[in-house]
This record gives structure tokens, sequence and C-alpha cells, in this order.
């Protein structure tokens, strides 16, 4: 079935269209006989994606391969109409306005959230002053604390409140970003990045030892404001997120030699180092306001789903996006050793890149090698697939919830976390 | 089994290739009295060995990190020097803060106020969240151990050996660190009291502000020296840890304002005065042994205040242009007869007192007799 695909396609450089096909939905102006972006895959909802990395693991292989056939001979024909292709997506149409954009509704909430940040920041010298506060500019997309913003008041809906933010969840938002960006100026060492959202990175500014200060001091005043809040259960859902981002970097110095161990260590790893963190803060709004344990677990199934898919999606982008989108150079991944998504899948169809994987495509000519059997294979597609499945179990969770229009908010977001190009 | 070789691991780390031993922390006073009031204070909290840097340190995590820095033997990278540290200070440095925290619980005993019913029993007269809170003091000092052993790879030269080995340690020591302090975060969430969380990440901030302006000093020129900035500065990166540790034992065990100002002042007065007593330590040899010492150690400041700007920059061009390498024997020496080092004496003693003085509105007991003896000996020269 691969080996069939992969000949329709290969060589065509129609890797962008395979993704447009298999996310169902208009990255492109529609041409004529692409007029099919509203009929989605149906029959995958509810197949519980999410479950668990076992679940989700096992039927990449057997039970998804009948879905994904459907899916995509529907879609073959459009695969053939000519785009750009090969180079990127740069071009993108917004349409479908019957569901709320999550960007404006939580917008009110979010309106000072870089400013309150930085008030947190109680630092007296000017210098490790303005380390801590670089990344919080504003030009950050807050991802993380407009989700914890919708969360917080669709289950304020669901507790039969208004929707209004309590002060304390609108902490928790605050305190998501911290701790996000805190892991990220480590994560620029640890990785030697020099340039991170278009910025150059603290590290190549300030040098390593600074950078390592200013990440510790965003996390401990991200742990008073989280201490503030006055609530020992919330401490510790947002504590566990802190030990799951260490453990998270460490899994991802080692790799494992079996196939199967592999793709769950990626899976667990990028649970840790991604969705722990938005499954965790959601988990917490939720706890603020409503005493029920299902209401939390909808919140932390929510998070923990999108913020995997949202990694997936990451690991395609580095295969796919323009280098200057991105804000990094593509095949970063490669670059730092990692094997993502696209490439153990690529994996399945080239043996040759077990060994690759096993060296940290240390050798001369790896990354090369790698980045160009994974675009010949299908690891692309399937990791799209992949998060499409967590995009399909986020929004059967969070639909469990009372209507809100911030869950349907929560909900169109899924769709926009797969079809981001950047 | 598994704890076994772990242990060997780490130990083979400590490979007595003879490294400088310049994190030595609580090693100043005369080392057989110290050992003595080290080993008898141990005995009053029962069991001194702390089981959540055990814990970390037999992890699967830090075993990784053991294995690679054992690539890093050979090479320059600090991150060395502390994994060293781990295996051979352990006993009487590492565990030092840890140990004053259990003191101090103990020193305080029960809590008479209602709410102190409620707690669980007591342990060698100390409650477990205590005995907790002093490994996530412990944690938290090691981890900015290793951060502080970061270096920046723009300052690299060839006769630091291969820059890819720095990178490497780098890495390793930025996630260690990060390691232990987010078993610090989990192990504070366990302890259920927002108000102790706050106070110790409060006190983790401190320390990042101390360490971010160490040796920053000597950079700038002139700056707004003086005594009490010294002391603000020592306080950040020494004190503050302590005392803010010492104030949350006596929060978790449901103590009252004074019990905890009082555990606060302690803790804090007897940071300052180890500072001092470690600064002084280079000037107190006799001989002319060539003697280590930093620019920014409290003698040096003091001394700098004394003569003045001026006199201090000829001072320090003379030892600098000399050859073949800088030779600050003759600036030591210089310290070491004028007034800096007397006032670094004096304040340490004082603060030694202060210390004493806040440690005796305790009750009279064994653990305030040894918290006694501490702050003695670390003002005693």
């Amino acid at each position: 079935m691969a080996e069939q695909w992969r000949r329709c396609w290969r060589g065509r450089g129609a890797v962008t269209g395979v993704i447009d096909a298999v996310w169902g939905v208009n990255r492109r102006p529609v041409t004529a006989g692409e007029r099919r972006t509203g009929e989605r895959g149906t029959g995958e909802r509810g197949t519980g994606a999410g479950g668990l990395v076992k679940e989700v693991l096992l039927p990449v292989r057997h039970t998804h391969n009948p879905v994904r056939s459907s899916a995509f001979t529907r879609y073959r024909s459009g695969v053939l109409y000519p785009t750009a292709a090969r180079t990127c997506s740069c071009r993108r149409v917004h349409s479908d306005a019957k569901l709320k954009d999550p960007f404006s509704l939580a917008q009110e909430d979010l309106k000072n959230l870089y400013e309150d940040i930085k008030k947190q920041l109680l630092v007296s010298k000017a210098e490790l002053k303005a380390l801590c506060d670089y990344y919080f500019d504003g030009k950050g997309k807050a991802l993380r604390p407009m989700i914890v913003v919708l969360m917080a008041r669709a289950c304020n809906v669901h507790s039969n409140r208004d929707g209004h933010l309590l002060p304390a969840q609108r902490s928790i938002a605050m305190i998501s970003e911290m701790i996000h960006t805190a892991s990220l100026v480590h994560d620029d060492v640890i990785d030697g990045a020099d340039m991170r959202r278009g910025k150059t990175t603290i590290n190549e500014v300030w040098g390593e030892r600074k950078a390592i200060l200013a990440g510790d001091f965003i996390l401990s005043a991200a742990s008073m404001a989280l201490a503030r809040i006055g609530n020992t259960t919330v401490v510790s859902v947002l504590s566990q997120v802190i030990e799951d981002l260490v453990r998270g970097e460490f899994m991802q110095l080692g790799s494992k030699e079996n196939e199967n161990e592999r793709f769950k260590h990626y899976l667990e790893k990028t649970f840790k180092k991604t969705a722990s963190l938005i499954a965790n803060s959601c988990k917490a709004v939720s706890i603020l306001v409503n005493p029920d344990p299902e209401v939390h677990e909808i919140a932390y199934q929510y998070g923990r789903n999108v913020g995997i898919a949202f990694q997936l999606v990451d690991d395609v982008l580095d295969f796919t996006s323009c280098a200057n989108q991105l804000g990094k150079p593509s095949a970063a991944d490669l670059r730092l050793g990692l094997a993502t998504g696209p490439v153990l899948f690529a994996c399945q169809q080239f043996p040759e890149l077990h060994a690759m994987i096993m060296r940290r495509f240390g050798s001369d000519g790896d990354v090369d090698r790698a980045w160009r059997y994974v675009l010949e294979s299908d690891g692309v597609e399937q990791t799209s697939f992949l998060a499409q499945r967590y995009c399909h179990e986020a929004t059967r969770q969070i639909s469990r919830l009372q209507p809100s229009p911030e869950r349907d908010a929560l909900i169109r977001l899924t769709e926009l976390v797969l079809n981001r190009d950047k | 089994m598994a704890v076994r070789s772990r242990l060997a691991l780490l130990t083979s780390l400590g490979s007595p290739r003879r490294g400088r031993r310049s994190l030595s922390l609580f090693s100043g006073p005369s080392p057989s009295g110290w050992s003595k009031v080290v080993s008898d204070a141990e005995k009053i909290v029962g069991y001194p060995t702390s089981f959540m840097s055990l814990r970390c340190l037999l992890s699967d995590e830090l075993s990784n990190v053991a294995m690679h820095v054992r690539k890093l033997v050979g090479t320059k990278h600090p991150l060395l020097n502390t994994a060293r540290g781990f295996v051979y200070d352990s006993k009487h440095n590492l565990q030092m803060r840890g140990l004053v925290v259990l003191l101090m619980s103990k020193a305080a005993g029960r809590s008479e106020s209602a709410s102190g019913a409620l707690l669980p029993d007591m342990i060698s007269g100390i409650y477990p969240s205590q005995r907790s809170l002093a490994e996530i003091t412990e944690l938290i000092h090691t981890a900015f151990l290793v951060h502080r052993g970061i270096v920046n790879l723009k300052e690299w030269t060839f006769s630091d050996g291969p820059l890819k080995d720095m990178q490497f340690g780098n890495k390793m020591a930025v996630l260690s660190g990060d390691f232990l302090l987010a078993n610090a975060c989990t192990g504070l969430a366990q302890l259920n009291n927002t108000k102790v969380v706050e106070l110790i990440s409060s006190a983790i901030g401190d320390l990042v502000q101390g360490v971010y302006y160490e040796n920053s000093n000597s950079n700038s020129a002139e700056g707004k020296l003086s005594m009490a900035s010294w002391e603000d500065q020592a306080f950040l990166s020494h004190g503050a840890l302590l005392a803010k540790s010492c104030q949350a034992a006596m929060e978790l065990a449901r103590h009252d304002a004074e019990a905890q100002t009082l555990a606060y002042e302690y803790g804090k007065h007897l940071a300052l005065a180890h500072k001092l007593n470690l600064d002084l330590q280079p000037f107190m040899k006799s001989g002319s042994d060539p003697v280590v010492f930093s620019l920014d150690s409290a003698p040096a400041v003091f001394h700098r205040l004394i003569v003045g700007h001026e006199i201090w920059t000829r001072q320090l061009q003379q030892a600098q242009i000399s050859t073949p390498q800088t030779d600050y024997s003759k600036l030591w020496s210089g310290i070491r007869s004028g007034g800096g080092v007397k006032q670094a004496v004096d304040l340490c003693t004082e603060h030694g007192n202060t210390a004493l003085e806040a440690i005796r509105r305790f009750p009279p007991s064994e653990a305030r007799s040894a918290l006694e003896n501490i702050a003695g000996a670390v003002a005693r020269f």
C-alpha cells in the first residue's frame, strides 16, 4: 500500500499537497478539482487516538491503514494538481468563519499578559532584568496562555458560572508562558541555538552562564506566582510539568534500538517536553473552578492531545517549512541528531535509516541522506495523520463540556494547530 | 546490584586526579574541631544522609549524566570538579545546610499552637516535612553548584581543550542542574504548604541574583562598592537559601512569626559568618606558599575600600604586569598586612554573635547547643 503510494507522488514534490490532503483543509487557494475541504475524514472521529502511547503506536500499521487508504485515495486526484509544490506552502487562506476565532476570543484576557509577566520578574539589577524580559516582548504566539484562558472560560461555563476568568486562572495562563519560556532559554543553551523567534538567543548575546541563570530566575518567579495562588493541588499539578520538561530533555539524549520502543520513546518524550505543560495548565484552571475529577480529566486530556498534535506538526514543519518561516533552519532536528516522527515512520520503509538514527545522523552526509529518505517516504504524511488523530481525540474530549463559544474555539484551535505553517 | 554499579560509576568520577578542590564549602575552620562539631550534630538529628539527594544521585537521569561525564575526564570543564565534589565532599560539605535545617527544626520542637496538633508524628524530634525540606535545601544548593560551572563558549580558547568537550560539559551541566531543581520543585509541592513553596522559590530567585553578579565587582572598575553592598551580595549568593530554609522549617511546624524570624536570623548570620570565614582562609595561612584568592573575597574588597581606588588600581596593575604570569603574591601580602583582613574578621565575629543571640532565644536543648557550636566554630580563627 505504502509502496504504491510512494510511486504515485514521488519525485513530484507534492509533499505539501499530500499534507493538505491528509489534513483536508485548504492551505492554498482552492482550485476546481479540490473542492473537498469540508468532508474531512469522517470515520476517524472517536477512534480514541489519544488513549495511550501504546494505543496510538500499534494502529499506525494495522488499523490505520484502511482509514488511511480511504483518506488518501479520495485525494489522489487532488494531489495531481500542480502547485508551487516542493518549495514551501507560504501562502494560506483562512475561511470557515462559522466557529469563533480562538485568538480574538482570548484577546481580552491576554491583553496585558506580557506586562504582567514582567512585573513578576522582580530583579534589582538592570542587566539581569533585561535578560529575563527578553522573550516577553509580545512577539511570541502566546499559544499556551490562549489555550489556558479558553479552557478556563469553558470550564467556568460548564460549572454554571459566567465565563469570566478568575484571577487565579489568569495567573496560570501567565505561569504557563513563564515555564515555557524558561525551558526555551535552557533548551537553546543545550542545543547551542543562536536564533529564536527571529531574535538572537540569550546565550548568543550574553553567554551561556547568564542564559542559564535567567532561565532559573524566570522559573523561580513562576514558582512564586504559583505558590501565591494558594492551592496546594494546583502547585503539585504544575510542579509535575517542570519535572516532565527535564525528563523529556533527558529522553532526547538517548534513543532505543528497537523500532516499536523507539516510537513509544518518541511519543513519551513529546508528551513530556511539550504536552505536559499544556495538559497540566488546562487541568489546573479546571481545578480552580470545578471539584469534579471528570472535568479535570477532560481538561487534561484536551491539553495532552492538542499538545502532542502540536509537536507532531512542529516535527513535520521541520521537514516542510521554509527556513525563515519557522525562525530556524529546516532539518534542524536532524542536525541536532534527533529522530522525530517523520524519520521514524520513514524508517519503516527505508531500513537504511536505522543505522543513521542510532548514530544520531553523526556521519558525513547523514543529514542530507536522511532528509531525502524522509521526503521520499510517507513519513511526513503519516506523522501529520497521527497529529490529526490526536486532534480528533482532543475534540472528542472537549466536546464533553457544556457548549460555549470558548469550547467551540478550542475545537477550532485543533484545526489551526494542524494547519499552521509556522 | 544496579545501585551498587551506579555508585561505583559515580565514585569512578572522583578518580584522584588532583584538581582544584575549590568547591569545598563548609570546610573553613580548623578541620579536626569542625569535624567533631559536625559529627556530634549529625548524631542529634538521627540520620544525616539526605535520602532525596541519594534518590536523585541514583536515578536513571543522573546515572546517565555520570556516564557521560566520564567522557569529560581529562578535559577542563568545571562540571567534572563539581561531580567529584558530589562524592568527595558529600559528607562534610554538601549536607551542611540540610543539617542546620534539621537541627533548627529539632531545637524549635513541637508547636504549642492548636493547628500544630494536626501534624504527624515526629521522628527524632523532627517532622517528616522538615526532613524533606532539609533535602530540598541541599538539592537547590547542589543545583546551583552545577549551574555555576557552566562556561561561556565564546570565551573559549585553545588552552581549554577541544570546544566540543566544553559544549558537551555545558549540556550535561544544564541538564543535571535542571534535574536537581525540578526534583526540588516537586519535593516542595509535596510539602503541601504554599507559603513554604513561595519562600523557597524566592530563595532560588535570590540565589540566581547573587550568582549572576558574583565576580562582577572586580570588573565594574569603581561600582558602588561598599561593605554594605558586599554584604547584600553575599546574602543573596550565600545567605538567603539557608535563612529562608530555616524560616520555612518553622512554618512547617506551625511555629509563630517570632520563631520564624529568629530562625531566619540564625540562618542568615551563620551563612554570612561562614562566607567571611571562607574568604579569610587564604589570608590566614602563614608562610609564603602561593595562595589562590578571589579579588571579590571580603578581605580584598575591604582592603580596596581602605586604600582607595587609586592605590588599588596601581597595586593591581603591578601584579598583572609581572612576568611571565600574573603574580598576585605581592597583592596578597599587601592585603594580609593591611586592615582589610581585620575588618573581615571583625565582621565575621559580629555575624557569628548575632547568630548566637538568635539561637539562644530558643529553649535549651542538645540541638540548640549544636547550633551554638556551629556558630561558634564558624567565627573562630
